[in-house]
């Protein structure tokens, strides 16, 4: 065969290696440690970054914002209107972590001084790190955290630019991001919140709330008790409602607690809305895992033996059945890397080696060949046996 | 508490799929490994994720090298050889190509792709065996050379298309055979797979490719690349490797020219006689290596000889109708406005709008790729890193979404249906996000291009002189196989051939 000549074809390979090794000798032997693109990544996902407690402000008779900035002032990750962060708090000497959508706007966060602020309601005595906020945490507290997570964002390619906000309680959080941002003008959509509260002293950020109101924004206030008083809208979220003041093609993006979800799946069912216009943010941690179809009820109180691998390394902690795998190693003080915290992120992949669990079905956010293999988001796991798992070294 | 071991014999840093081949390779011959993983989960992108409850590709179109079952070739063997049982789902056709007066689609197996040209363009399908089969017989001795190396004359008496062809470019060589333009342009779709013009692009390289993916068709796992990603990293453990997710490795301990171990964001100092990295060389002789001054300038100078191939940009979207439903027919659309390569090459040094798309539609290649009555669409460019080095994190967003809306729009305009009105999920991955998920230098999946400076012939020839550090090997799209995920695993089996033979050497030695 020839290509162009006998000699010329036959000395390709010796031409080639010394167009290599001439490149080579050509080049500049400076150390060249230039990788833009990935400081853009570190920028938008640092990771867990330090902050400090700036400002800690009343939102509702029965809730607090708090604010966030980092230790030198300096700007804080991009993220989108409706993201959560994770925290770190250190409560009675173990780190224990929780998500919490971010109540102010992303333009906050990028201006010198950037700031990122949560709104926390006190529980009703079943949650302590909500407490924990209202009541211990002070200005000046170090925490760390992880921003900009989450599905929970108008994303303009594939929404309507017209949000219809369905919020429930401290549900309200991820919209008063977007509106803000809205408002400052760096988010290009029109926003309807139905915010639907027990009574106007639950109103969370109200104030707020209404100073953002405006062309784009609107919001209407809904309570289901009965105060007298009250001019406004009555009674649930209803299909009727929501009727009432959605536009055509709307979005809906629905935030609040899971006895919300559960109802306005109904609601938003009888109003033929398609699939690609609801969002739904995620569940959070199963309020009571014996509740769900599948858990075996009769294991609820027993308490067994959960061995940790992590290396080399082994130890054994008690977990209860009702209580997920995470909340038993956050017991233990065995570190385990969380986000969501409602089995879709997969921050929390584990593997369990040996042992019976139960997967909280409304939070399964398992890849197909990770239940082959037996992984298991362990935020969303529960033991029902003695078991054996694999985490990371943290 | 102790995490790790006193010592290893190898440590890997990274587990996707180079390193894991490495770590599957070493413990099948008995050797103690560690891989270190940055991410929680084994594969870097050959993995997939979950939106809205609907599991999801992240980057692989087709997997090469594998061959039908009982015929495997080289990394389906590979894999089968280790024990790896992959649920393998060949991909219907090679691509549906949509260019300039042209709208084919084209199947595997060489008769076959030769006669579907032909009926295109009548009396070509001469021609397009005897390219088919000059591609064959280079890429037979390119698998063989691999294996058995020999003297320059055996090689011209065994191997004569090879070496008479392994000084040219692809267009030099293709130039030979009077290929009509349509014809030419049939043969180059998978082009953008290899990150140069076919006047920069080793004949070699374009051998290999066609007669692999033309020859013997492509493959994708039914439980996305995950299944694969994961089936390794299992099989592994298996095996006795430890692997350690969410461990980055920030430092690789080295004295007087030969490593000793790693240093993990985390403080852990692991120690080990080999060291098996699979990030970059750029990121290792300038930041990792510790003491720096150990690093010697010949190696910067190699690294900064090289040109870094494509990164990606694709757009991926779970949509609310069928496939068939929206008019999309096949498993993968190659859809340019020309098929000139050079200069669709210069186009990828932009921000878009690109002039060159690929489509995949899961769909067609697995039935069960997402639930009833919707189907997965993804639309990929592989762009070089240049245009993205420009952007800032506070333009990031904006520019994406414009690169984003612009795809799907000439998608849409292909298809005679606004995509923009069935979207169900969509995920944008850019260079960013494969800098974020996997640290890859400047988010380059492809490692270093293919060019008639950097020849594989010549990586093959040169590639002792290019070991700066006793004890460290490198596994990975920036290694003399190149790029892609079938030459990934290629890649890491051969870090982990040069351990094993260095340790065969040094046993001897005592």
């Amino acid at each position: 065969m020839k290509i162009k000549g006998f000699i010329k074809d036959v000395g390709g390979a010796s031409r080639v290696t010394k167009a290599r090794l001439a490149a080579f000798e050509n080049a500049s032997p400076a150390s060249v440690k230039d990788d833009p693109i990935g400081n853009v990544a570190r920028e938008w996902h640092p990771g867990k970054i330090d902050l400090t407690v700036t400002e800690i402000r009343t939102a509702s008779p029965t809730s607090k914002t708090v604010r966030f900035a980092r230790p030198d002032g300096g700007k804080l990750p991009p993220f989108y209107a409706g993201q959560f962060i994770s925290l770190d708090f250190e409560i009675d000497g173990k780190i224990i972590q929780r998500p919490y959508s971010i109540s102010s706007a992303p333009y906050e966060a990028r201006e010198g001084n950037g700031f990122v602020e949560i709104t926390v309601r006190r529980s009703k005595g079943d949650g302590f790190v909500a407490d924990y906020v209202n009541d211990t945490l002070a200005v000046g507290t170090a925490v760390k955290g992880n921003m900009g997570l989450g599905q929970f964002y108008y994303e303009p390619l594939r929404d309507s630019r017209h949000i219809m906000a369905l919020a429930g309680g401290v549900g309200i959080t991820p919209f008063v991001s977007m509106a803000k941002e809205i408002a400052h003008g760096t988010m290009d959509a029109d926003l309807t919140i139905l915010y639907g509260s027990v009574a106007s002293d639950d109103i969370i950020l109200k104030d707020t709330l209404a100073s953002l109101e405006g062309d784009r924004v609107h919001v209407v206030n809904v309570l289901s008790g009965d105060e007298p008083d009250w001019a406004g809208e009555r009674g649930f979220l209803t299909a009727e409602l929501i009727k009432k003041y959605a536009p055509d093609d709307a979005s809906y993006f629905i935030c609040g607690p899971q006895v919300m979800y559960r109802f306005l799946r109904g609601e938003i069912g009888k109003l033929g809305v398609p699939k690609r216009r609801i969002r739904f943010e995620v569940f959070g941690q199963a309020k009571d895992i014996t509740a769900f179809d599948g858990y075996p009820v009769e294991k609820k109180d027993n308490t067994y033996t959960l061995t940790v691998v992590r290396g080399i390394h082994e130890d054994e902690i008690p977990a209860k059945a009702t209580e997920s795998l995470v909340v038993a190693l956050e017991r233990a003080g065995i570190r385990i890397e969380t986000a969501c915290r409602s089995g879709e992120c997969g921050f929390c992949r584990t593997k369990v080696l040996k042992g019976d669990f139960f997967v909280c079905p409304e939070s399964d956010g398992r890849r197909g060949a990770d239940r082959d293999f037996g992984y298991v988001h362990a935020c969303a796991a529960y033991p029902l046996s003695d078991m054996t798992i694999k985490i990371p070294i943290e | 508490m102790k995490f790790y071991k006193d010592h290893y014999d190898v440590i890997v840093i990274g587990g996707a799929l180079a390193g894991l081949s490495s770590a599957l390779m070493l413990a099948d011959k008995g050797k103690d490994v560690l891989v270190l993983e940055r991410h929680n989960l084994p594969g870097g992108i050959a993995t997939s994720f979950v939106r809205g409850g609907i599991e999801i590709e992240a980057a692989l179109h087709e997997m090469m090298s594998i061959g039908p079952e009982g015929n495997r070739l080289k990394v389906g063997k590979f894999l089968e050889d280790m024990g790896i049982h992959i649920d393998w789902l060949k991909v219907p056709e090679a691509y549906h190509a949509s260019l300039p007066g042209l709208e084919v689609t084209l199947h595997p197996g060489f008769e076959t792709f030769a006669r579907e040209i032909d009926a295109e363009v009548p009396g070509s399908y001469d021609k397009v065996m005897k390219v088919l089969s000059l591609c064959h017989t280079v890429f037979d001795s390119v698998n063989e050379l691999s294996i058995h190396p020999m003297s320059k004359v055996q090689m011209l008496l065994k191997h004569e298309a090879f070496v008479k062809t392994a000084g040219y470019s692809t267009q030099e060589v293709l130039d030979t055979f009077g290929l009509p333009q349509k014809v030419l342009d049939l043969l180059a779709p998978y082009w953008i797979y290899v990150g140069s013009g076919f006047k920069d692009l080793p004949f070699t390289i374009f051998s290999v490719l066609m007669a692999d993916y033309i020859g013997y068709g492509s493959y994708i796992p039914r439980k996305f690349s995950h299944e694969m990603s994961l089936k390794m990293a299992e099989r592994a453990e298996e095996l006795g490797v430890q692997i350690e997710y969410r461990q980055q490795v920030e430092k690789i301990l080295a004295k007087d020219g030969k490593v000793y171990g790693v240093r993990t964001a985390r403080g852990d100092e692991i120690y080990a006689d080999y060291v098996i990295s699979a990030a970059y060389p750029n990121k290792v002789y300038t930041s990792m290596i510790e003491p720096i001054s150990e690093v010697p300038e010949k190696a910067l100078k190699m690294v900064n000889g090289r040109r870094l191939s494509l990164t990606a940009f694709s757009v991926i979207m779970i949509l609310d109708k069928t496939a068939e439903e929206l008019g999309i027919k096949d498993y993968s659309i190659f859809i340019g406005d020309t098929m000139d390569t050079d200069e669709l090459y210069q186009d990828l040094a932009g921000l878009g709008p690109y002039r060159y798309l690929t489509c995949i539609c899961h769909n067609l290649g697995n039935e069960e790729a997402t639930p009833p009555g919707t189907c997965s669409f993804s639309i990929t460019t592989l762009p070089r890193a240049d245009g993205w080095k420009t952007v800032s994190a506070d333009d990031y967003d904006r520019v994406k979404h414009e690169v984003a809306k612009q795809m799907i729009g000439d998608m849409s305009r292909y298809l005679g249906v606004d995509l923009l009105d069935h979207i169900l999920e969509i995920v944008i991955e850019t260079p960013m996000t494969v800098a974020h998920y996997t640290g890859m230098w400047n988010g380059c999946i492809y490692g270093y291009a293919h060019t008639m400076e950097d020849h594989i012939v010549a990586r093959l020839q040169t590639a002792e002189a290019e070991k700066f550090f006793e004890g460290l090997e490198f596994a990975g799209a920036h290694q003399i196989s190149g790029d892609g995920m079938g030459p990934a695993v290629t890649n890491g089996r051969k870090a982990a051939k040069n351990v094993l033979d260095d340790m065969k050497k040094k046993e001897a030695a005592k």
